[in-house]
């Protein structure tokens, strides 16, 4: 079809709505998958921590379990309502995508809808019943809060995944015809974008979390004190963002190569690949090796790739936010990967000298070196930055096409005119409520005295070692 | 009845749900702003509205998804005309919830978000009603004469449900004072809706025998809270209030058979409905009985008391 004539036909009243309504899903999402990630990785922190409370009686795991779940129900909260605000934008934005595919991919939103009907009901269950139930059945009514989490964070992917990779219907004469719900929902994109996405989230929860106690421990080691409550804090969600962060980059590489078979516009744009030429160099930032791409997709340091200019001019994607939002996200994934191993490795010095008591004894301290908790209290805003930097990839890169291939985005726009002053007044009223967000949870992350030891004489020592703290996820 | 049928009847079920459940949270909303005597009202009508966060909200996403899976065309041209309002509502959705949950996190400060969480409650109930009057009666826009009727009738259906609801939760939480001032509400809010729904289904030519049902059970509730029957009244100003709902699907000239989505989708969809029911009923049904108990004898404070240093 001729995008001129569909885009005088369909298209947005003026180019600044369509600019206007692209950046105020941009916007509303990217603000929605931040409070979404902490929506399956909080509740996952706190089931961690109160297992380990029921476990072992210690009443410091308890409070950091109480403490996450209190953060978890206001942001969850927080995140119910901006979810509801893109179930509205969806038709207010994008009519024409719904008009017309509406059917393909909409039992997955009811599925979505269920999932997170069922997360939020436990979710008051698990809130209300700290003091009403039993310990171990108020730790059984939180795991359906994780897993509903992760399920409706599953089927909203599917449509995305959906988007990208179109099944489960047939465009007869322009009509949707033949529609298999199922087919579009369980097409090829979803796996790994599924994962891709889940584990993002489990980083960006838990190395924010993380950072939060970050803070605390650099003043604690100024104040030379020693706390296990933050150590703690710190401890089981820093372990759940550095074992995720290896299983990501194993997980980004398959994604990455499924978009090379799949969607090569993007992939072009992502890597910078102007031309088809065989033997490409694998380029980043000023960095640029000969036929490294073509030997790390292909096996092969000869192997053809499609450019740019294979893909048909009003069919490209603006290629250099591609590139560089991916060259980000990978860039951050690096450093979360180094911050990761440097995690382990330290833990690993720690627990040989705790078991040999005299000559690495002075390396009990190792996981808590001030430059790495400096480091590490950059990783929360890294971990968001990243999943910001990888969606933006992904949605941009798709561009023109809304649906790939398909439906442009333009054909999907609302044609009514001063979408422009609706981003106003969204932009207007998110960032109140970003800062009252903030502002709440300050509010509530008051220190508890339980824990701490400010009284513990000689400066920043190494705790006695009577009870090694081992992140949870180590004990496993 | 075919699938077509069926989703209707769900959006339609899911419409009642949200006008009957979160219209009296819109209308709690109401009152907190303008009741008289702010501390009792208030904890009575936080308390009573949940723990955690106005679930309710959840039927509005129902209907939204259900209609924009079963009939998509009607889904996209809703929202075509109507994004201003939608949009507004949907700001508002979100201005409330935060604000809501926001005063309940952090109680010392919780006077702030109080005027937001007022406002909201008004601003939202009035564009959704807006709108769905505008869409009965294919008049233009949320901004015409039908709309801003239809936008206030519905604002006051949700303060004469939540008021009633009100007066028992009421009596049960706080004093027999704050019970007669809802009841006082809930009479001054009836006779209010009732001298506007009226007239209303008579300009615009409802001869529905729901108006009869609407206005029989409406003056019953006016009975009813005059003789203190608190629960029964729960049901009888429930149905005044839905009938009027009823009525205008019933006035809409939506044409819904050919904008029905494929059997193959409807399938999936009543599957994963029926699928999440089994799962859902019971676990709400637990989750109110157990909201019902009361807080236990010692409830251990979860701050220390101690000055809290903040980090």
């Amino acid at each position: 079809m001729s995008t001129a004539v569909q885009f005088l036909a369909e298209g947005a009243a003026t180019p600044a709505d369509f600019v206007a309504a692209r950046q105020q899903m941009a916007f509303t999402l990217g603000f929605h998958i931040v409070l979404a990630s902490i929506g399956i990785g909080l509740p996952a922190l706190t089931l961690l921590a109160e297992w380990r409370s029921l476990r072992t009686g210690d009443r410091v795991y308890a409070e950091l379990a109480r403490r996450w779940m209190k953060a978890a129900g206001v942001l969850f909260a927080v995140g119910a309502v901006s979810g509801t605000v893109l179930s509205f934008e969806m038709g207010t934005l994008w009519p024409g995508f719904m008009d017309k595919y509406g059917q393909v991919f909409g039992a997955a939103f009811a599925m979505e809808g269920i999932a997170f009907f069922i997360e939020a009901i436990f979710m008051g269950i698990y809130l209300y019943g700290w003091d009403r139930l039993s310990p171990r059945a108020h730790f059984l009514t939180g795991i359906p809060v994780a897993v509903a989490g992760v399920m409706s964070a599953t089927f909203v992917v599917t449509v995305n995944s959906w988007m990208n990779q179109p099944r489960g219907f047939r465009l007869v004469n322009g009509e949707v015809t033949d529609v298999d719900p199922l087919a579009a929902m369980f097409n090829p994109a979803t796996p790994t974008q599924a994962v891709h996405l889940i584990l993002a989230s489990l980083m960006v929860c838990g190395f924010l979390v993380a950072s939060v106690y970050a803070v605390a421990l650099l003043r604690d080691r100024r104040a030379g004190r020693v706390d296990r409550y933050h150590r703690l804090g710190f401890a089981i969600p820093f372990t759940l963002g550095a074992v995720c962060a290896p299983l990501q980059v194993i997980v980004g590489d398959f994604a990455s190569r499924f978009v090379a078979d799949h969607q090569p516009a993007k992939f072009a744009a992502m890597e910078g690949i102007d031309h088809t030429q065989a033997g490409v160099p694998f380029k980043f930032g000023v960095i640029e090796i000969p036929n490294m791409l073509s030997l790390m997709l292909k096996f092969d340091a000869h192997a053809t790739l499609r450019g740019m200019d294979s893909i048909p001019a009003d069919a490209r994607p603006p290629a250099e936010v591609v590139k560089t939002s991916f060259e980000i996200m990978i860039t951050i994934g690096m450093f979360l990967l180094a911050l990761a191993a440097w995690w382990g490795f330290s833990w690993f010095v720690r627990r040989r000298a705790l078991g040999r008591g005299g000559r690495l004894a002075a390396r009990v301290d190792l996981p808590w070196k001030p430059w790495f908790l400096r480091a590490a209290l950059t990783a929360g805003v890294a971990a968001i930055i990243a999943m910001e930097a990888g969606w933006t990839t992904t949605e941009v890169g798709r561009q023109p096409w809304i649906v790939y291939g398909v439906m442009r985005t333009e054909e999907a726009v609302n044609p009514s005119s001063g979408l422009r002053y609706g981003l106003y007044a969204v932009l207007a009223v998110y960032a109140v409520l970003g800062f009252a967000t903030v502002s709440v949870l300050r509010r509530m992350r008051r220190r508890p005295e339980i824990g701490s030891d400010p009284a513990e004489p000689g400066g920043p020592s190494p705790d006695s070692g009577s009870e090694p703290e081992i992140p949870v996820g180590s004990a496993r | 009845m075919s699938y077509a049928d069926a989703a209707l009847a769900l959006i339609v079920t899911g419409l009642s749900a949200y006008l009957l459940f979160g219209g009296a949270d819109f209308g709690a909303g109401l009152w907190h702003m303008f009741t008289r005597n702010r501390r009792t009202d208030r904890e009575v009508i936080e308390h009573a509205m949940g723990p955690l966060w106005e679930a309710n909200h959840v039927w509005l996403i129902f209907v939204m998804v259900m209609t924009w899976t079963a009939f998509p065309p009607v889904f996209a041209d809703i929202m075509t005309a109507h994004w201003v309002p939608l949009s507004l509502a949907a700001l508002g959705i979100v201005a409330r919830g935060s604000a809501f949950v926001f005063a309940k996190a952090v109680p010392d400060h919780g006077g702030r978000y109080g005027w937001v969480f007022g406002i909201s409650s008004v601003l939202t109930p009035f564009c959704l009603g807006a709108v769905a009057t505008a869409i009965a009666t294919g008049a233009d826009g949320w901004l015409s004469l039908e709309g801003l009727y239809g936008g206030a009738l519905t604002t006051m259906l949700c303060a004469y449900l939540a008021a009633v609801y009100l007066i028992w939760d009421a009596r049960r939480l706080a004093d027999q004072d704050a019970a007669l001032r809802f009841r006082g509400y809930a009479l001054l809010s009836g006779i209010v809706v009732g001298v506007l729904a009226l007239p209303g289904a008579a300009v615009f030519g409802v001869h529905s025998p729901l108006i009869i049902v609407s206005a029989v059970a409406g003056v019953a509730s006016l009975v009813l809270v005059a003789r203190h029957h608190l629960l029964a009244v729960r049901v009888t100003g429930a149905l005044a209030v839905v009938s009027v709902l009823w009525g205008a699907v019933g006035r809409a000239g939506l044409d819904l058979d050919a904008a029905a989505a494929q059997d193959a989708v409807l399938q999936v969809v009543f599957a994963a409905l029926g699928v999440g029911a089994v799962i859902l009923v019971p676990s709400m049904l637990w989750m109110f009985v157990l909201f019902q108990r009361s807080a236990p004898a010692t409830a251990p404070n979860p701050e220390p008391a101690a000055p809290a240093e903040t980090r």
